[in-house]
């Protein structure tokens, strides 16, 4: 005996309307059903409500007949066949509510679908049923209005979170109406889609009202003045059909794009971080799915780059944000193609000699004008505070001002490496001694050099007295010090004497200047 | 038997240009090549009997290949052979006698009788980037001092059509010092070289080293120190571009040393010289006649072969084992007899390699028979589409040959 496995339905509409949280999720799906229907207008209203929120879609496209409101309402019965809605999912998220009201005018005849409390019947494991009326009318206007009652969204999506930015931002990232089709000639219909929030959602305006196509920023190949040239250099590539053989088949890709600068990139409608719209997108139905960055080698930043890739042979997850064939050999094929497009995009030389070449000047031009502020900072403190020794180099420096103004003071620094404890080696008196050499003394014996190989300690002053007296109370690396500055000496004891003469600079700097204002 | 050989015949005309490419006719001593093209590495000599071919190894088959001897039962190849590159420092690979290499330059290559269906165009280079750490011939029983005249002797009794300076070829990590120094050294080598060449029946290229503009041009400085550039104008009919081994997996540095040595040609009023690149090929050499090199030379098709491979394009190729030799219908894998002897039946390794090694270069010959048609169709659409279709698997190599597009071939946008 041969066996059917069985599908529990119930289940599967639950599990199904359970993969769509975000109520945004709504509008992609009736935008598409809408341009399927050859709507030129979508009006989409979402009102706030203490259970959901309330959606309503009307547009005036074509309307649907007995059969297609069949397909509104079953599971895996759509009557698209190619393109995003195929598997029929799409409008069972419509079933997170608590009323699901159609009306719809095709063919003279207009149609009411009514469905009660889906929700709480999916929850009670019982099949919601929709009540069809049908009706004949005297003028044939087509359209369509669906009215969702207290849509659940899932946490963190609630309708109170939603503004027209973050709603502008979806339309044209997410859905029909961020499609580049038109920049290949096909796919001329233009849709006006307007957005209508209840007050307490925003009231920043009355409404968003945009088309279903995406415009990429103006060109502009020339640099600016200002600080940030390129910022707003902008350059679009045209747009290329390639076909694209692969094993088993052959596809054919749609690539558009733009390169360009910050403030070019902004004209984008984007919200919250930037940083995530840009890149390669791969999409279908001109839809961006998910992005493609390796396309971009290492070298170049994706961000300055805004690129949409359609093949229609790409599959799509359930819920539709990421794509499912991606060890298929046509995934394989399209992106390498992908890949072989962009590169040459990156080797183009308004690319690589104009615009990265803008940035760098512009980061140049910074720089020097960050150095030129801090330059003058520095030398404003040196004409009031004099020469101050901040770090061991300059300790040196001072040390090298003082021998030549010093014909006693017979000392040269022969080698020096500023990450070794004992920095420099110097001859004094013709004999090569080690140094170690601080801007204070308490600074090095703070850094615990050991003092057995410490010839001479360089430093621009001897630094706080009462923490010298604090070394010679405890002691210094489990040994004994003595701090006898009137012999110009440290003295360590472990056992062994071992005897570190100590030369302060700054004094030293300062007889000099007295003797030469002496003269 | 023996030829009139015409007298200097030397002249390089071009015919038509695809952006910086250009496809011309390079007439030597009668012989005539057309440009770009590739130089086989050919060892004509080895240990030496007629019997032998002058043999050796893989090169033994090559020749025999080139003349259509017996043992490998296929007409001459020598279409193949319009042009080759006979190192004069390959005269070191064998431990020759004093005898045998004096009964070696005896006669001319092309004068030989056993040479007789070969009509190339012999290029001899000057060794000097062998010659530079030990500057001799270590023969079995004698020792020849290289100098510029001992080269250049050497160089006519081949009976050369094309041959150079002896140059000291810089390296990568050389200073600036010693770059100078090999370059004065080298002026010095091209000083004698005009001095003894005034009658010689062929063309004289001029060597050129540096990785840059920079180091080009002040090489130019360094040797018209000592060689006024009128005399170089009148004593030189072209350039060889050398140094350039030790990058020859570098794209970027290929393309840039190219790029900058046209440049710098036009700067010294050599624009209309030919430009030869020694030692690099294969892959490169779509991207070398882009930038409008006009020859090049290289033994890939033998070493490709030695390491067990078969070439099935400049870019592809695979194992021998797995070679499918139907696919291809060069001479050789049209040949029962040969590819018997490619699927290893045979007593000699070299009898396997030979074939192999003649198949790879019949692939790199034809595909810039394939370069050139395409440059002299006009515009620059049809070579662009040849990097398209050969670099777009390539990923090490598609963002130089997309280099190569927008700066030489006008570009993608
Ligand atoms: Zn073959």
């Amino acid at each position: 005996m041969k066996k059917s496995p069985k599908v529990n339905e119930v289940n599967e509409f639950l599990e199904i309307a359970s993969d769509f949280e975000d109520p945004l999720e709504v509008i992609r799906e009736s935008l598409s059903n809408s341009y399927d229907a050859g709507a030129s207008e979508v009006k989409i209203s979402i009102r706030n409500q203490p259970e959901g929120s309330d959606i309503i879609i009307e547009d005036d496209g074509h309307g649907m007949n007995e059969r297609d409101l069949e397909s509104f309402f079953d599971l895996g019965n759509s009557r698209k066949t190619d393109s995003i809605g195929y598997k029929g999912h799409g409008t069972k998220i419509f079933y997170k509510s608590d009323h699901i009201e159609v009306t719809t005018v095709r063919d003279g005849k207009s149609y009411r679908a009514v469905m009660e409390e889906p929700w709480e019947k999916l929850n009670r494991k019982e099949l919601p049923k929709y009540e069809l009326t049908k009706h004949s009318v005297r003028s044939g206007n087509s359209q369509t209005k669906i009215k969702i009652t207290n849509f659940r969204s899932g946490k963190g999506f609630n309708a109170e979170e939603l503004t027209y930015n973050k709603i502008h931002h979806y339309l044209k990232w997410k859905t029909i109406a961020g499609s580049l089709a038109h920049k290949f000639g096909e796919f001329q219909r233009e849709m006006d889609i307007i957005v209508e929030l209840d007050e307490d959602i925003d009231d920043t305006r009355d409404k968003l009202v945009t088309t279903n196509r995406l415009e990429l920023p103006e060109e502009q190949e020339e640099p600016g003045d200002g600080r940030f040239p390129a910022e707003r250099m902008c350059k679009h590539y045209p747009a290329e059909e390639i076909d694209v053989e692969y094993d088993g088949g052959e596809t054919t890709v749609q690539i558009v794009g733009m390169v360009g600068g910050k403030k070019a990139r902004n004209e984008l409608p984007t919200y919250g971080k930037h940083s995530s719209q840009f890149g390669v997108w791969l999409a279908k139905d001109h839809i961006k799915v998910e992005r493609h960055n390796e396309a971009i080698s290492h070298d170049n930043e994706y961000i300055h780059f805004f690129f949409v890739a359609n093949c229609q042979d790409i599959e799509l997850s359930a819920n539709r944000e990421t794509i499912r064939n991606k060890s298929s050999s046509v995934y394989q094929a399209v992106t390498e193609e992908i890949e072989y497009y962009l590169s040459k995009v990156m080797q183009d030389p308004w690319f690589k000699e104009e615009y990265l070449q803008t940035r760098k000047e512009g980061k140049h031009r910074r720089r020097m004008a960050n150095q030129q502020s801090s330059l003058k900072e520095r030398r404003e403190r040196i004409e009031a505070d004099g020469f101050n020794p901040a770090n061991s180099s300059e300790v040196l420096l001072g040390l090298e001002r003082a021998v030549n103004g010093n014909a006693s003071l017979t000392l040269s620094v022969e080698d020096f490496q500023p990450d070794a404890d004992v920095h420099a080696i110097v001859r004094h008196a013709g004999r090569l001694r080690n140094a170690a050499v601080h801007p204070t003394l308490t600074g090095l014996l703070n850094e615990e050099v050991p003092l057995e190989n410490v010839d001479l300690a360089v430093c621009w002053t001897q630094g706080d007295p009462a923490e010298l007296k604090e070394y010679e109370r405890n002691g210094y690396i489990g040994g004994e010090l003595s701090v006898q500055l009137e012999n110009g000496a440290l003295v360590y004891r472990d056992g062994e004497n071992h005897y570190t003469e100590v030369i302060e600079v700054k004094p030293l700097l300062e007889s000099k200047v007295s003797a030469t204002a002496d003269d | 038997m023996s030829r009139t050989i015409t007298e200097n015949t030397f002249n390089f005309e071009v015919n038509a240009t695809a952006g910086d490419a250009r496809t011309g006719t390079l007439h030597v001593n009668g012989t005539r090549l057309k440009t770009p093209n590739l130089f086989p590495v050919m060892n004509f000599y080895a240990g030496g009997t007629e019997n032998s071919v002058y043999g050796g190894g893989v090169h033994r088959t090559m020749k025999e290949f080139m003349i259509g001897a017996e043992r490998v039962s296929v007409d001459p190849l020598t279409n193949y052979f319009d042009a080759t590159m006979m190192s004069v420092s390959s005269l070191t690979d064998y431990n020759l006698t004093r005898k045998r290499f004096e009964a070696y330059l005896d006669t001319p290559i092309k004068e030989r009788e056993l040479f007789e269906p070969f009509e190339g165009t012999v290029f001899a280079d000057s060794g000097g980037f062998k010659f530079l750490n030990n500057a001799e011939i270590d023969g079995s029983d004698f020792e020849e001092d290289m100098d510029q005249r001992t080269v250049y002797q050497i160089q006519k009794q081949l009976g050369s059509d094309i041959i150079v300076n002896l140059d000291h070829p810089i390296a990568p990590d050389d200073s600036h010092q010693e770059r100078v120094k090999k370059a004065e050294r080298t002026a010095e080598n091209i000083h004698t070289f005009l001095s003894l060449t005034r009658d010689f029946d062929g063309a004289q290229y001029l060597t050129l080293h540096g990785y840059n503009y920079s180091m080009m041009n002040e090489y130019l400085d360094v040797i018209t120190d000592s060689v006024p550039q009128g005399v170089l104008h009148e004593g030189f009919d072209g350039i060889a571009l050398g140094s350039l081994v030790p990058k020859k997996d570098d794209r970027g540095a290929l393309i840039q040393a190219v790029t900058d040595c046209r440049e710098v040609m036009a700067e010294w009023g050599m624009e209309d010289w030919p430009l030869h690149v020694l030692g690099i090929s294969s892959r490169a050499i779509p991207i070398l006649a882009a930038l409008g090199a006009d020859s090049f030379d290289s033994s890939t098709h033998i070493h490709n072969a030695i390491n067990g491979k078969y070439s099935h394009s400049l870019m592809d190729h695979s194992p021998i084992k797995e070679a499918d030799f139907s696919k291809c219908d060069c001479p050789v894998c049209q040949s029962d007899h040969l590819v018997n002897w490619m699927r290893g039946n045979t007593e000699y390794k070299k009898d396997i390699l030979g074939p192999v090694a003649m198949h790879n270069l019949i692939v790199q010959k034809r595909e810039l028979a394939d370069i050139r048609n395409r440059i002299q169709q006009g515009g620059e659409d049809a070579l662009v589409d040849y990097f398209e279709e050969t670099f777009g698997r390539d990923r090490t190599m598609r963002q130089f040959a997309h280099q190569v597009v927008n700066q030489s071939l006008g570009g993608y946008f």
